[in-house]
């Protein structure tokens, strides 16, 4: 269940969150998200926000971070600032 | 940049090392990794990968680990994989533990506090402006208010008291970072420019004051992120959206520069500099090949690509005024040397006097490095090799890897200067007039060893030196240059103890406690500060914890000397023992027998709280170590005066 839905997860955003989270990429689903596993906790959420504009050169809006608590919000953060993942 | 099957595999590499706990392999395969790549994420697959090696680390490649502790009134946490990487790059392990945002008063005036309980080595102080003279910005306002330097006083004076206060408790390191210059300001640049008491100014002033704070606090070091935000560029430095939604004081594109800038700036108080700089000369001293193209085709002076050659010279003479010594490693034949340095005299920033020695010759350049660390009696540790040829600079890696090796670039010899001084190598937050003066000292050993094989005898050649020691207080020394020597000194150095600046104060101050600094000169010249002892005395005991002497000096009887005064301030502070102490390591087998030789007698005991000494014992009633008659000594008198203050108090 959760190999399938790592993989719906864009590669470059699975191995980036993989990478600041201390994970392997196919425990990157979806779902995931802060709370959700020990490591993702607020520096580390900030950690990854930093981490996913550099890569895809676009700046998140502060007051929306916050509330960017899964990789699915994330994901469809990007999308909607024309990133390409 | 690598493309994107090459960054895997090197990441596959590290993942390897570190699964089978290879530090080299990770930290070889890092740093290539991490040349090329800009990814934040590579950082921290790093950071996370050192973090398991951080035993490996300190046990293969001998990492110094320093427990860290990051008193802030900023957002550091994103940053602190890019400073492990970084670290780990520069050989050192952080076990990093962060305060909280806004208790750092009390973390650093409270014994009881989370700071002091951790025991830190290294403490670093990341304040923003606000919080180091939050009022400043509102008063420089029109530029021409009043009360801007008081304010800068009285920010200047809190700091003061804060680390006063803090170095009064404790002995840990610490790095006091400055502020960074505001980018723009209401008064607009020109004003900025030019108002007496614009923003600009006043936080220039203020980094400035600071500055000189740190220089009276021992075993501080200031940190003047400024000069990194202007290198980088003051606009970019900061994103504004991150500070002020996150109190992030650095933009995220920086972390690396800002890290590395910090663990640069922090290795000033663990590392001394790097001593010598071998330079090659054809395509890297001036350009063209001397050989072929003859004293005149060689390009060196005003006009370009000379004045690039001209440039490094010019660095090199700089370092040399500070005490780094410069020596000429080149294939070549020694008289069409000679002969260059004669005719274009006038086009060269250098002449062979600035040379401490030259090694011009055919033979390989590892043998010739050899032989000056030799002459000159440094370690290899000491060495930095400049040259063009790649082949001579990786004949050097492999043979020599503990000197450090800059590959000149022969298209662009603009570049070597910036290559130069982007290395830590010769770091220094202190110079000392020891270290000035170093050129000459290591100049007149030649002509000593010149004269020793003239004299006659042992005795007499060392009478004709006409040496004379003067010992004095390790505080008076001065203070700075006793703690480099116990910092820097490794061959005849009995128990390698890399005390502080605080730790030494605290011998010189205890009661029956002696910090003994000894001064030496002859008829060549002043060598100035090149021993030091630290010993306590407890009832009939008189301790000798450390005991060290630059080897430029060994085997003149100074250590003899050095041991015997103490033994005499032993005395008169009631002691009839005197118990020496060897820690042997790699390098000071020069110094095992040396209380063997003085009559000491090795006391089997072991001792179970430092079980890789040896102690040794002499009875000082019978058999006190006595002085060299070649020696004339001096200064005798304010040792005295402390050891009997010690017993009357």
């Amino acid at each position: 269940m959760n190999r399938m839905s790592s993989q719906q997860v864009p590669q470059s955003l699975r191995d980036i969150l993989a990478d600041v989270l201390e994970i392997s990429p196919e425990e990157v689903t979806p779902e995931l998200g802060v709370g959700t596993i020990d490591n993702w906790d607020s520096f580390r959420h900030l950690q990854a926000i930093l981490a996913i504009e550099g890569e895809y050169g676009v700046q998140f809006d502060p007051s929306r971070i916050a509330e960017l608590t899964t990789v699915s919000l994330i994901q469809a953060e990007l999308v909607a600032k024309g990133a390409k993942l | 940049m690598q493309n994107d099957t090459e960054r895997q595999e090197l990441r596959r590499s590290i993942k390897e090392a570190a699964a089978s706990q290879d530090a080299g392999a990770a930290v070889n395969h890092a740093r290539i990794l991490l040349t090329s790549s800009s990814k934040p994420v590579d950082v921290m697959f790093c950071a996370s990968a050192f973090t398991s090696l951080s035993d490996a680390l300190t046990s293969q490649l001998h990492a110094k680990q320093l427990k860290t502790y990051v008193v802030r009134s900023v957002t550091v946490e994103p940053i602190l994989p890019f400073l492990t990487t970084e670290a780990v790059l520069s050989n050192y392990v952080l076990n990093l533990n962060v305060g909280g945002y806004g208790s750092y008063v009390d973390e650093l005036l409270n014994p009881q506090s989370p700071l002091a309980k951790f025991n830190p080595n290294l403490v670093f102080i990341l304040l923003d402006l606000e919080d180091v003279a939050g009022r400043l910005p509102n008063l420089c306002a029109d530029g021409i208010g009043a009360a801007v330097d008081a304010e800068i006083e009285e920010s200047v004076t809190r700091i003061a008291q804060l680390l006063r206060n803090f170095r009064s408790t404790n002995s840990a390191r610490i790095l006091f970072q400055g502020c960074v210059i505001p980018d723009y300001s209401s008064l607009g640049d020109v004003g900025e420019a030019n108002l007496p008491h614009s923003l600009t100014n006043a936080v220039y002033l203020l980094n400035h004051k600071l500055a000189a704070v740190c220089r009276t606090i021992s075993d501080c070091v200031f940190f003047n992120v400024d000069q990194l935000a202007a290198r980088y560029g003051r606009a970019n430095w900061r994103d504004d959206r991150m500070f002020l939604a996150s109190r992030l004081s650095v933009s995220s594109a920086f972390f690396g520069a800002y890290a590395g800038g910090l663990v640069r700036s922090f290795s000033s108080l663990f590392r001394p500099p790097r001593k010598v700089l071998c330079t090659d000369l054809d395509n890297t001293l001036w350009g063209g090949v001397l050989g072929e193209e003859g004293p005149e085709g060689i390009a060196t002076g005003s006009a370009f690509p000379g004045n690039c050659y001209l440039e490094y010279q010019r660095y090199l003479k700089q370092l040399s005024s500070r005490g780094i010594l410069l020596a000429i490693v080149s294939k070549n034949n020694d008289a069409d040397v000679r002969e260059a340095f004669q005719l274009r005299a006038a086009d060269l920033e250098l002449s062979l006097d600035n040379f401490v020695a030259t090694k011009i010759s055919w033979n390989e350049k590892a043998t010739s490095i050899r032989e000056l660390a030799e002459e000159l009696s440094l370690g290899l540790d000491s060495f930095v090799f400049v040259d063009d040829n790649p082949v001579e600079c990786e004949a050097i890696r492999q043979q020599l890897p503990e000197v450090a090796v800059i590959a000149a670039s022969v298209e662009e010899p603009w570049k070597l200067v910036e290559l130069l001084s982007s290395q830590p190598f010769f770091d220094a937050a202190v110079v000392t007039d020891d270290d000035v003066n170093r050129l000459n000292e290591y100049k007149a050993q030649a002509q000593r060893a010149e004269l020793a094989n003239s004299a006659g005898n042992r005795d007499e050649f060392l009478a004709s030196l006409e040496i004379v020691c003067t010992f004095l207080s390790a505080l008076d020394a001065p203070l700075a240059r006793s703690v480099q020597l116990l910092a820097k000194t490794n061959q005849f150095n009995l128990t390698t103890r890399r005390h502080s600046t605080a730790e030494v104060e605290e011998f010189a101050a205890a009661v029956g406690g002696q910090a003994v600094a000894v001064r030496v000169r002859d008829r060549f010249g002043d060598a100035g500060v090149v021993g030091l002892a630290l010993a306590r005395t407890k009832g009939d005991t008189c301790s000798i914890d450390s005991l060290l002497l630059s080897c430029r000096v060994i085997g003149r009887g100074i250590e003899t000397a050095l041991l015997a005064h103490l033994g005499a301030n032993a005395l008169r502070a009631g002691a009839t023992r005197l118990v020496g102490e060897f820690i042997p390591t790699k390098k000071n087998a020069p110094c095992a027998d040396f209380y063997h030789d003085h009559g000491f007698v090795k006391d089997v005991s072991a001792n179970e709280s430092s079980p890789d000494s040896v102690f040794y014992q002499l009875d000082l009633t019978t058999a006190a170590p006595k002085s060299p008659r070649w020696l004339t000594l001096e200064g005798n008198e304010s040792n005295e005066f402390s050891a009997s203050a010690a017993v009357a108090s």
